[in-house]
């Protein structure tokens, strides 16, 4: 199936989407560290940014420099068009499958 | 902020700095540096700095950094993705390049060949072994009963087990799914008035049952139909009746008697461990072994003979059925002290090839001689791969204009890696074709080489002609390593500058190494057969001790020795005639153990001969008398001066009238004394010996000939023949032909040594060529240069062969030590006992032999060099 995305990528993508226009690595991190209530590293995140780069689903732009982090610019991110389609098609997949097993996974009893 | 004047640990920023070279990482260090500070915030500075450690480490090894690093080390439009279009163009740039440099190319293609001859042949020999025994069956449930005994001296690992064992086995242990018992035998067939000597095995009944050997007719399950009965190969059946149909024929085979042939047996494969032209009921041999019963001593439990195969229902029942069988010594047992015997399983599978063991039944194919073979094959192999590595980095120079514009359009470091490998690939396959030509031509003198060539089929099949393909691809891998690694490396800028890198002195030394290396590799084959060579004339030169001219031994083959001697004393040209049992000088005879009272036997070599024998060949009597032509000479024995040493008497007359027992309890008196003489081969030392009178052990007789027209002394010798020994071949051979035959052996030495140091001296020549046409070619315009400034040929031709010359001595200096102790050391002294000693001759000659090929290799090129004119040198300056 084209233009898969795993569960971690489908974290960052929605993340990234999440935090608009001031989605940079440290701010990424913290808000999945926060929500998933996990420590993920640094390598690890840059990796998933890397691979969603590679498949086009993100771009990223460099900031203006800042004094808190040495002089050193921030690297921004945001979803592509491609990306927002495959993180609809994810959608639209689970969607489809809740709607079907709606009955089972009712959590009244 | 409060913080301000902690700062995260430099060190780690350091080490990722180094590692991404110019890989842009602002945005991560910038992430990694604002993570700290806000972990300050609610953290100990030393938890921080922890976790900023962590933080790096996990960028170092991310995706991420490498996948930058990538971008950063090429062009934007360059492409890590293999595409056939880029292979296409190494395949044309490899054949431009080969096809233009054909004198590299011919050295190359020519180098490797002949280092992977020799390989090739043991890959078709291992491909072969590999095939062992896979047509059985059951081949993964059969299994082998070992026997190992240790006397704490020597650890002896047995093929054969007792055949007690097997009985016990058969009745004891449950779970075995059969049992079989297996003797050797070998006899001879009497065909007529002569006889065939064959080989085979007493087998149980259920043999075929148990091994897949093909029935071409008779029963499976029932292969014997009495104990008279006897399988047959078409081989040895062919070699008994020709074409006519063996089954039901009655043959008569010599201590067994008569048999009925009742099946016929497939010819046995080539890769079975076990070889036989007949098979035997088992039963037989019990009933032989009852009538005979001999037990020989010191064999309480013979274990030397039988053979215990068995068939399991799987791997699970192995310890058991060990156990049990290492249960059985202590009740059966009632040994010596410090004598320990154990058994084991062996998988059919892992019989041939396997270890080394002591009574093998069919052909021995040891890990150690195979071990020995591959090392040769690696000596040979490796340098021919060296040669290449150096000859393509020398030559380095022609292609850095290329490789320095492939980087500079966007080539990676793993495509030019794999130009050069493609590149060296094409070679290697290119030279397994003159390879395969070498190894067809040389296969058949190897297996005439080898022991157990019977066994071993070296024509290519489907799997060794594949295995020889990707043997060349390994071959091409290897060789081609280094060099693709070096042109990989290169940065384009000094590629295009054409500067050949700084290293330049280290590759040099590798270079100097390695001819170093082959030269004294070579030297130390060609050591190898100057030494056999000359072992070999100092054995046929030696002094016996004894008259080996103008003597002819005449196979008696079992004609009764009196009128033999009758008809052939009435031949003028025969000056004198004995009778012996063996030929002395060519190999140990047999042995007995004579007895002294109160003392322990001593092992002493024997021979049987008559009244003459002393007298025909010239041996000294130094006391007592010899032998008379009557039976009471049956108790009497004349020994040697070794013998003599060691029964500890003082002097020969001491030793007259003495009486012993030998054979177990044969009296015996000395009654003479000879000088010592060699009565065995050169290997082993002189020993106690003595000499027998029995006329009934005669198998030779020694004729002694003067004579001018040997044809005609001979056909009257056979003529007289004919008339005693009703119908035999007459089979006569002059002694000294004899005595050199059994030094043949050295022979096979030589042809091995020999082929071995053709091998190497051609790949340390064609190697060294190749250095020195380089050389010599960068050099043309220094030559012209002195040339012009009134240098003379000579003194051009000094400078530019000096350099190698000195590689060459520093080998010899190197080799001749290490291969004296080889050969003077680990050859010669354990090998043969009297032997020559090494010397200076010895060593001049290995010398002159490697200098004058290895100046003649550079001489070719230099002198050349020197006699150019310079105009044709300085012209484009």
């Amino acid at each position: 199936m084209k233009g898969y995305i795993g569960e971690f990528e489908e974290l960052v993508l929605l993340t990234i989407a999440s935090l608009q226009d001031q989605a940079y690595g440290i701010s990424i991190k913290e808000s999945i560290d926060a929500r998933t209530n996990r420590t993920i590293s640094l390598g690890a995140l840059h990796s998933t940014i890397s691979r969603l780069e590679e498949k086009r689903y993100l771009k990223s732009w460099l900031g203006e420099p800042t004094q808190e982090r040495g002089g050193r610019r921030k690297r921004y991110f945001e979803i592509t068009h491609e990306g927002k389609v495959a993180l609809h098609h994810m959608k639209a997949l689970r969607d489809d499958l809740w709607k079907l097993s709606k009955a089972t996974l009712s959590l009244s009893k | 902020m409060k913080n301000k004047d902690i700062h995260p640990p430099r060190l780690a920023e350091k080490i990722l700095l180094w590692y991404c070279g110019h890989a842009v990482i602002e945005d991560l260090l910038g992430d990694s540096q604002e993570l700290f500070y806000r972990d300050l915030e609610h953290m100990r500075p030393w938890r921080a700095r922890m976790n900023y450690w962590k933080h790096i480490l996990s960028l170092l090894v991310s995706y991420s950094v490498e996948r930058r690093k990538k971008k950063a080390a090429y062009h934007y439009l360059s492409s890590g993705t293999f595409s056939p279009a880029m292979f296409k163009n190494y395949l044309t740039i490899a054949a431009r390049n080969l096809i233009k440099h054909k004198f590299f190319t011919i050295l190359n293609v020519l180098g490797l060949a002949i280092g992977m001859s020799i390989s090739l042949l043991l890959i078709a020999m291992l491909s072969f072994l590999w095939t062992y025994d896979n047509f059985h069956e059951n081949k993964d449930r059969i299994y082998r009963v070992i026997t190992k005994v240790d006397d704490q001296r020597k650890l002896r690992e047995f093929a054969t087990a007792p055949n007690v064992l097997a009985d016990k086995l058969h009745n004891e242990m449950t779970g075995i799914d059969a049992v079989v018992r297996i003797n050797k035998l070998s006899g001879n067939i009497v065909v007529g008035a002569s006889e065939i000597p064959i080989h085979g095995y007493f087998v149980d009944d259920n043999f075929l049952e148990v091994f897949s050997f093909p029935l071409v007719k008779g029963n499976r399950s029932k292969p014997f139909a009495s104990q008279n009965s006897v399988l047959i190969t078409p081989k040895a059946a062919a070699k008994l009746f020709r074409d006519a149909d063996p089954v039901g024929k009655v043959i008569e085979l010599t201590g067994v008697g008569p048999l009925e042939i009742s099946g016929l047996l497939q010819d046995i494969p080539k890769n079975s461990h076990m070889q036989f032209e007949i098979l035997l009921p088992y039963q037989k041999w019990i009933t032989l072994e009852q009538n005979s019963a001999t037990v020989v001593e010191g064999d309480l439990w013979p274990y030397r003979k039988s053979y215990t195969y068995l068939l399991l229902p799987g791997t699970s029942v192995i310890d058991k059925v060990e156990q049990f069988l290492n249960q059985i010594p202590k009740s059966f047992y009632t040994m010596k002290e410090n004598y320990s015997v154990w058994f084991e399983l062996q998988a059919l599978m892992d019989i041939a090839p396997g270890p080394d063991l002591n009574n093998q039944i069919g052909p021995d194919w040891g890990y150690a001689p195979l071990a020995i073979f591959t090392l040769l094959t690696l000596l040979i192999l490796l340098p021919a791969c060296f040669n290449y590595a150096n000859i393509s980095i020398s030559r380095a120079l022609n292609r850095m204009k290329e490789i320095g514009l492939r980087k500079t359009m966007g080539g990676q470091r793993s495509q030019i890696f794999t130009q050069f490998i493609t590149e060296t690939v094409i070679i290697t396959l290119i030279a397994l074709f003159f390879s395969y030509y070498i190894f067809v031509m040389v296969r058949g003198e190897f297996l005439s080489m080898i022991v157990g060539a019977d066994s071993l089929d070296l024509s290519p099949t489907l799997i060794t002609i594949s295995c020889f393909v990707l043997f060349a691809l390994l071959v091409g891998f290897v060789a081609g390593f280094i060099p693709a690694v070096y042109f990989s490396k290169l940065n384009p800028i000094e590629a295009l500058k054409s500067k050949p890198i700084g290293k330049g002195i280290a590759k040099l030394n590798f270079r100097k190494v390695l001819i170093v290396f082959q030269f004294a590799l070579s030297l130390g084959f060609i050591m190898g057969v100057v030494v056999v060579l000359n072992q070999y004339r100092y054995s046929l030169n030696y002094d016996f001790g004894f008259d080996q001219e103008n003597i002819i031994d005449v196979e008696l083959q079992g004609v009764d020795p009196q009128p033999f001697k009758n008809e052939f004393s009435k031949l003028s040209p025969i000056q004198s005639l004995s009778m012996s049992s063996g030929i002395i000088g060519t190999s140990s005879g047999q042995n007995t153990w004579l007895k002294a009272e109160a003392e322990d036997s001593i092992e002493v070599a024997q021979m049987f001969v008559d009244d003459k024998y002393i007298s025909n060949m010239v041996l000294e009597l130094l006391a007592g008398e010899n032998f008379i032509d009557d039976p009471v000479s049956k108790n009497h024995v004349i020994i040697n001066e070794v013998f003599l040493k060691s029964l500890q008497l003082p002097d020969a007359a001491a030793a007259i009238n003495k009486t012993y027992t030998v054979d177990g309890n044969k009296e015996i008196t000395i009654i003479g004394v000879v000088k010592d003489f060699h009565y065995a081969d050169l290997q082993t030392p002189i020993q106690s010996f003595f000499f027998r009178y029995d006329p009934t052990q005669f198998n030779f007789a020694n004729v002694k000939v003067v004579s001018d027209d040997m044809s005609s002394t001979l056909s009257a010798m056979e003529s007289s023949w004919d008339k005693v020994a009703g119908g035999k071949k007459f089979m006569a051979r002059f002694f000294d032909d004899e005595i050199k035959e059994a030094y043949s052996v050295y022979f096979s030495m030589i042809k091995i040594c020999g082929f071995l140091g053709l091998l190497a001296i051609s790949i340390s020549c064609l190697g060294l060529l190749g250095m020195v046409v380089f050389t010599v070619e960068n050099r043309m315009k220094e030559v012209g240069v002195r040339k012009v400034m009134g240098a003379t040929a000579w003194s051009i031709t000094v400078v530019l062969s000096r350099d190698f010359v000195k590689l060459m001595i520093i080998a010899a200096v190197i080799a001749i030590p290490i291969a004296y102790v080889f050969f003077e050391k680990l050859y010669l002294e354990t090998q043969q006992f009297y032997h020559i000693n090494i010397g200076i001759v010895e060593i001049a000659i290995t010398l002159f032999i490697m200098l004058f090929l290895g100046l003649s290799t550079i001489l070719s090129q230099t002198i050349r060099a020197s006699r150019v004119n310079p105009v044709e040198t300085l012209r484009y300056e």
